[in-house]
């Protein structure tokens, strides 16, 4: 069956945003990464999983309009075309929003691989935006994945939470499954870094959380006021103008396009970490 | 069809009428196989003395003459005796198995059902025991994990050892029947000797765990001592306790 279903659809890549722990910036990054995908002029659909807490379409900065959403498009009330979003700032972003009535045993496993299906004949990336937590709605938010962006805090719980869903990951997607060649590629997020709190002993360093994770760095977002600030306006702080958290998520998303990007911490580096932050990335 | 309605529900009422139902029915007999064709005062006395040994395991039990070994028995008058006799003691004789034509014809005579199915129980039952015990004789299935145990994760190595190139998350456990060995961090629960092994023993290149047990003997991370941790070391039983000592 899988077989059929990568000959079927060989185009676009499904990557998840996913922590386990809420309010760690899944959506933000959600948002920054599938704009800074869509700015380098890759055909980029951003789905919001989280079901009867709609989010997304805020940080987007298109909650007035939603029209139909995606609970409606897997029940079939509504056609995916009809749904889609089309972002007023860049033509090659769209926005599935989700239900606010609705909760997330409206999501089926055939509805999500049907949507995804079709989405995938179209855009390059599908960016999956999933709810907090380990049920139903993040499991099939991660289900179909191919890649893996998991967004932690530098701190214990977070880390703990996001080690829970690198295991769900390797065990409960369909890759994992179906014993593909490959497994899901999963990279560590880190926002909300703030060198300050870190070297006062409040917060984990970056190589802490490397080392119990044991996945590849994919960024080091700072905590900036920029991020707050985009997120109140309804623009993904990629778009919103120059700050150091912005420059990080684009760095970031060149990351994940395949470049080589020489890691960098936005808010005061130092040369021995930022030396050996290099070391780990290469 | 008359059909006698004496309630309300018709539609039953015809089906229930029906004179009689078949049900399949397994019973089980006691096969009496004669040795010899003579049945002489000594046969008698031997079956009182089994009746008396054992009185209840035949005791109205429906009975079938086996005459596998006594093809040759063909004298009615002699069978008819010999079915007075176990009837007369209460067993209740049926029918024949393994007869031969002749045989069958004078059993039929007697009112003796010539029986051509069925086969000895107790045998197969053996057998299949036998069996079962080679079953439990299975080789040890020693497991290794070539990722890091996340938390939340689970790993059991229900017969042999369990072997982890990588971390173990805290929040994760390991489970083995033998040994544990993790190469990199156990940072989680580990549980060797799951099965009262008490010879099992736990070797991790960096010890930061929430509870190490050796056959449900366990210590946790508060009471492992803070000189132990970050060591590379074993665990190991002693004196009925567990004993943490650094490999070097």
């Amino acid at each position: 069956m899988t077989t059929q279903i990568k000959e079927e659809a060989p185009l676009g890549k499904i990557i998840v945003i996913t922590s386990g722990k809420g309010g760690v910036g899944k959506t933000t990054s959600a948002a920054a990464i599938s704009a800074g995908l869509a700015k380098l002029g890759h055909k980029t659909v951003v789905i919001d999983f989280d079901v009867g807490l709609r989010n997304l379409d805020m940080i987007m900065g298109c909650e007035r309009r939603v029209v139909f959403d995606f609970i409606n498009v897997i029940q079939g009330d509504a056609k995916l075309k009809q749904a889609l979003i089309k972002d007023k700032r860049l033509d090659t972003l769209s926005i599935l929003p989700t239900s606010q009535t609705r909760d997330k045993d409206a999501l089926t496993q055939e509805g999500v691989e049907a949507v995804l299906n079709e989405l995938k004949q179209e855009f390059d990336y599908i960016i999956c935006d999933s709810p907090a937590g380990i049920e139903r709605g993040a499991q099939l938010a991660m289900y179909f994945a191919d890649e893996a962006v998991v967004v932690t805090n530098p701190e214990v719980s977070s880390v703990r939470d996001s080690d829970r869903v690198l295991g769900l990951l390797a065990s409960k997607t369909r890759r994992a499954e179906s014993g593909a060649a490959e497994p899901v590629k999963a990279q560590v997020l880190l926002t909300r870094h703030d060198q300050g709190r870190i070297d006062r002993g409040e917060m984990m360093t970056v190589e802490d959380v490397l080392e119990i994770l044991a996945v590849p760095l994919l960024g080091i977002i700072p905590e900036s006021q920029a991020v707050l600030r985009a997120s109140n306006v309804g623009t993904p702080v990629i778009l919103d103008d120059p700050s150091n958290a912005s420059r990080a998520y684009a760095d970031a998303v060149a990351r994940l396009t395949g470049e080589d990007v020489e890691m960098r911490v936005g808010d005061e580096p130092k040369p021995g970490l930022f030396q050996r932050l290099f070391g780990r990335s290469a | 069809m008359p059909t006698h309605q004496t309630n309300g529900r018709s539609g039953r009422a015809s089906v229930a009428a029906r004179p009689f139902q078949l049900r399949g029915r397994f019973i089980t007999a006691v096969g009496l196989r004669l040795e010899a064709e003579s049945l002489d005062e000594a046969f008698y006395s031997m079956l009182d003395e089994q009746l008396r040994s054992a009185p209840q395991l035949l005791l109205d039990a429906p009975m079938l003459l086996d005459l596998s070994k006594v093809p040759g028995l063909t004298d009615t008058q002699q069978v008819r005796a010999l079915v007075d006799a176990l009837r007369a003691r209460n067993l209740q004789v049926f029918g024949v198995e393994n007869a031969t034509d002749p045989q069958r014809r004078m059993a039929e005579e007697l009112g003796l059902i010539p029986v051509l199915i069925g086969r000895d129980a107790p045998v197969e039952k053996v057998g299949a025991d036998r069996r079962r015990k080679a079953d439990k004789l299975l080789p040890p299935d020693n497991l290794l994990m070539t990722q890091p145990i996340r938390s939340g994760q689970v790993v059991v190595a229900e017969r042999g050892d369990l072997t982890v190139i990588g971390s173990v998350s805290s929040g994760a456990e390991l489970i083995a029947s033998g040994n544990i060995h993790v190469y990199g961090n156990l940072r989680g629960r580990a549980f060797a000797g799951a099965y009262g092994d008490e010879t099992a023993r736990i070797f991790c290149q960096r010890q930061e765990a929430e509870l190490l047990a050796i056959a449900g003997i366990y210590r946790t991370s508060e009471s492992l001592g803070d000189d132990m941790r970050d060591q590379c070391l074993q665990v190991f039983l002693k004196d009925d306790g567990l004993k943490l000592e650094a490999v070097t």
